[in-house]
């Protein structure tokens, strides 16, 4: 039976588990649940993830979830994992729970807070909030300058110094291309001071190709649906502009 | 990142509690099996507990706790509306811990029969409501039964430690108390530094 991965590719931890499987081979079915269509929130999905979030993965009988845990299960279970992505070496493992830790309060807490506030909420029901926004956007660019100072410093051109990327490279680079569908003005304020950043995301879009591209095309696409939904006069980011923007087919 | 804690194993440092306990487990052939499985599939849920947590209990709790009790004793302000943000947060990451963590015949996290890191992390977590007003704590955590209880049987899993080691947050909620009652009505920073840095 396979393995079978419930995600919705406008969820960053969920491009990191798909690109995840993708890369090393990992046979697999996606299972889309929209959250913008809170397909999160039926009976069905509930049983396999009660806490209602995703990404998910049932293999066989086993259901997990969160990305970090999932990986981890995968790298263990399926042989064609290669070391780098989770490495045998017991230090090196550590320094990779260090980083999949650090990011969820750091990272992924600012990026996400950021994002949901100043754009994407009303495609979840959520009003803008500007304050929320810019408290987000300071953790955000606080973590940018951490993962510059500590996490890439070193000889690798990855996270922890390493010439090969990690779990941690994957789910920390998924989260920050989650500003792609924020306004270029401001994408560019929070992101162009950094270009250790900049070349990692790189550096792991080239060591993943082509999935991580094609997985986060849909990214792209809400993008350009709201370029064009603004220039044409929709300045409110209402929740159907927004709607509209995640359900066009293009 | 200068928080706490933080290892340095002959010339290895690492941090975030996690990691280290993780880590731990793995190079001191003295662990018990229960603490982290060799088992894939319970090692990966207790992953999964692990990476809940931060988001949900720990971001809860700690929100809570600095801004309705502990903050002005590390140099910030009371701030209730972010103590009730806190609390709503704490008390739903409860609520998923009765019906979907606790579920199961274990007296332990993952229907366990004996407690692993994830019992050791969710429960010290919790037990930082102790320096919050008996009232407050009551009122947040009094609906919670299973998790009293599951709180009960982790710290008997480990005793005697468990009480050893947290006698400073019972230290700290008796001076509060004492300070509270003789008319310091404000938790200012210096009262409640005083009542972590005197000596009982």
């Amino acid at each position: 039976m396979t393995l079978k991965v419930y995600a919705d590719r406008m969820s960053q931890p969920s491009r990191a588990v798909i690109i995840f499987c993708k890369i090393n081979g990992i046979e697999f079915e996606e299972v889309k649940i929209d959250i913008s269509r809170r397909q999160h929130r039926t009976p069905e999905f509930e049983e396999i993830n009660p806490m209602k979030k995703v990404p998910a993965i049932v293999d066989g009988r086993f259901k997990l979830f969160e990305s970090h845990a999932i990986m981890i299960y995968l790298a263990y279970v399926f042989p064609g994992v290669a070391d780098h992505w989770y490495p045998a070496d017991l230090s090196k493992r550590a320094k990779i729970h260090s980083v999949l830790d650090w990011h969820h309060s750091n990272l992924r807490h600012g990026a996400a807070t950021y994002v949901l506030n100043s754009t994407l909420g009303p495609a979840l029901g959520r009003p803008l909030n500007p304050k929320a926004a810019a408290e987000g956007e300071k953790i955000l660019s606080e973590s940018l300058a951490k993962i510059e100072s500590v996490w890439l410093k070193g000889n690798g051109r990855f996270l922890l110094g390493s010439l090969q990327p990690s779990i941690a490279d994957l789910s920390l680079v998924c989260e920050i291309m989650q500003l792609e569908v924020v306004n270029e003005k401001d994408r560019d304020r929070i992101l162009g001071p950094h270009k250790k950043v900049l070349k990692w995301i790189n550096d792991t879009k080239n060591a993943t190709r082509p999935h991580f591209d094609e997985v986060h095309s849909v990214l792209f696409k809400v993008k350009e649906k709201l370029k064009r939904l603004q220039s044409g006069g929709a300045k409110d980011e209402t929740q159907s502009t927004l709607k509209s923007a995640l359900h066009s087919k293009m």
